[in-house]
């Protein structure tokens, strides 16, 4: 590893990749309260929805700056943390194509259709992103992590969807569109990696 | 799993990224190993045997 990788950048990047995804995550359940409330909804939600997927820029600059530090940061990871961001932003762009359409365009029939599953389509990229890591990481140790860690944020997922559901069965929770799990998985998934630096530091790790 | 790898970097004067290089895996692999948080595989196992130029059961003790 070299040097430049070895020290952690300074600015933005420099700061710690949690209070990066800190803020993602409040941006988000700000969000969520502002529509549950009825201050936001529908395409008026969509520019906050973008402003808060730009902290993933930051966010993932952070951790690869984080990971290097720590000798933790391999040629896959880095490609994982970059397709990552890439689909982040996909993400925010076919959400956005879809609702702009839906509301300023009527569409009906088979156009209806494709809007509604084009924000889905990102998610292809995003398991692909997934398997790809487990493939290409040569470091066991390190692939061994990053899927414990994605094992935590699929418990979350299973654990909160679940609570949710039944809320929502018996009546004492609004519905939640069940798009929410990306997101949940990936706060389940930062909670991981956070449990897993921790279990380290306990093991005498720097 | 416990392990004498900390004893014998240290007879060879290897930082954790000296023999990480020699293994080709990162800092952070070669400290969870160190610490006994992650059993290395039997391939990765047999490669640092081979760096130490040792027996595998002369750097992991069975515990117990």
């Amino acid at each position: 590893m070299s040097r430049k990788d070895a020290e952690i950048g300074t600015g933005f990047a420099g700061r710690h990749p949690g209070l990066w995804a800190i803020a993602f995550a409040a941006a988000l359940c700000a969000i969520a309260y502002a529509e549950h409330r009825d201050f936001l909804g529908g395409w008026r939600s969509l520019p906050f929805v973008a402003a808060a997927t730009l902290f993933l820029v930051p966010l993932t600059k952070a951790a690869n700056n984080r990971q290097a530090a720590a000798g933790a940061l391999s040629p896959a990871t880095r490609r994982y943390n970059r397709r990552m961001l890439i689909w982040s932003l996909g993400y925010v762009l076919c959400l956005g194509t879809a609702m702009t359409v839906r509301n300023y365009l009527d569409p009906q029939g088979t156009l209806l259709w494709g809007i509604a599953v084009l924000p889905s389509v990102p998610m292809i990229y995003f398991v692909w992103t997934l398997a790809r890591y487990v493939v290409e990481e040569e470091d066991e140790y390190l692939r061994y992590r990053q899927t414990s860690a994605a094992l935590i944020g699929l418990a979350l997922v299973l654990l909160v969807g679940t609570l949710w559901g039944f809320l929502e069965t018996f009546g004492v929770a609004p519905h939640v569109p069940a798009w929410w799990v990306v997101p949940v998985w990936a706060i389940g998934l930062g909670l991981g990696q956070m449990i897993m630096a921790s279990t380290e530091r306990r093991a005498g790790h720097t | 799993m416990k392990n004498r790898l900390k004893v014998l970097r240290a007879e060879r004067d290897w930082s954790q990224s000296d023999l990480a290089e020699r293994l080709q895996v990162s800092r952070q692999s070669v400290n969870a190993i160190e610490t006994g948080k992650y059993d290395p595989s039997l391939p990765l196992a047999f490669r640092i045997a081979d760096v130490f130029d040792l027996p595998i059961e002369d750097i992991f003790l069975r515990e117990g």
